[in-house]
């Protein structure tokens, strides 16, 4: 009886949750919160409707856990249905915003005056770059370059083909350098 | 040269987005919370509603609660603690403490065998009240560990700190 500190592979945690051991799926929310965290953020932009979309991810992964045919790699399995809540997610923040408020390139992109990018923190520099690519591009950059996945992974992922995906990660690549020195100018 | 100073800024950029992201410290309290409202039957809810915040408060005021690793923020480590009580005759044991607001529908508890149920929960460092919930009226203090001294607010519990402060 007692209490020992435990290490459990992901494939355990599964198991024990799967048994009934509901607490045990806070060590798989507690393991992954913060990786899929900051995707989820950088990816959807707004920080709330990006809590939103992990909320969301723990919550549907945990309901169709009886699909997850690999436990070893629930992780990676729950990263697919963390960029899927993300399109969604973002998909309806984009629509909102572009109901509500302005875009926020239209400060960042180039007409606005000499000293907004001296007022602008390298951190918000490139933030607003990243929110200015589309999604398809954004989504394919962060994956391979920040979440450092295999572009045979990031297909199976998104459903798109390699190529498809290596040129919207070139693309990125073109759009953050412009978008970035276009700020340095203006 | 122009090339390279091209790669130089994304690579910066890749810096910067590598940088671990502060989530919102109550994320897994509300999964946990989502998690448990959905395998919960409605007609305990108003029981549950009851008890436990008597309980939060009474520690709260008793200045015990030092940490709640439920609603830890970005940065802080959680390792996985396995709770274990013997208890043969229970139909059903739920872990309640200061790591689940007290709430046994987001702990409970897994029969083994011979009478042994267990649990698993994520702690972060600090210290923290406990008991089990026994077919969802008797609490019960783990043998096992210290007794709190303040059981006279009604239900026994015990005492672990994690991370050996």
């Amino acid at each position: 009886m007692g209490i020992d500190r435990v290490e459990m592979s992901d494939a355990e945690l599964v198991r024990r949750v799967r048994a009934g051991d509901t607490g045990a799926y806070g060590a798989l929310v507690a393991r992954y919160r913060d990786r899929l965290g900051r995707y989820a953020v950088h990816m959807v932009g707004d920080r709330e409707d990006a809590e939103e979309a992990l909320q969301d991810a723990f919550v549907r992964a945990y309901r169709s856990l009886a699909r997850c045919d690999d436990p070893e790699r629930f992780g990676a399995w729950l990263y697919g249905i963390l960029v899927n809540r993300c399109r969604t997610v973002g998909a309806r923040a984009s629509r909102r915003r572009k109901l509500f408020v302005h875009e926020p390139e239209s400060t960042a992109g180039g007409s606005t005056g000499a000293d907004v990018v001296d007022r602008l923190e390298w951190d918000d520099a490139v933030n607003r770059a990243l929110a200015r690519l589309a999604p398809e591009h954004r989504e394919a950059f962060l994956l391979k370059h920040v979440e450092d996945l295999e572009y045979e992974r990031i297909a199976q992922l998104t459903g798109a083909g390699i190529s498809a995906l290596k040129m919207r990660v070139k693309r990125a690549r073109e759009q953050l350098q412009r978008f970035l020195r276009e700020a340095e100018h203006v | 040269m122009f090339e390279h100073a091209e790669d130089e800024l994304i690579e910066r950029v890749i810096r910067q987005l590598r940088k671990p992201v502060a989530i919102d410290e109550g994320l897994d309290a509300r999964v946990m919370r989502e998690i448990a409202a959905a395998a919960r039957p409605a007609r305990q809810r108003p029981a549950l509603v009851r008890r436990w915040p008597l309980l939060a408060a009474a520690a709260a005021v008793a200045g015990l609660v030092i940490a709640q690793p439920w609603s830890h923020g970005s940065g802080v480590r959680s390792d996985s603690y396995q709770f274990v009580l013997l208890a043969p005759q229970a139909a059903s044991v739920a872990l309640v403490g200061d790591f689940n607001d007290w709430d046994p529908a987001r702990s409970p508890m897994r029969a083994a065998h011979s009478g042994l149920w267990a649990t698993i929960v994520p702690l972060a460092p600090g210290r923290y009240h406990y008991a089990f919930l026994v077919n969802g009226v008797e609490w019960r203090r783990d043998p096992a560990a210290p007794a709190a001294l303040d059981d006279d607010f009604g239900a026994p519990s015990s005492v672990v700190t994690v991370g050996g402060s």
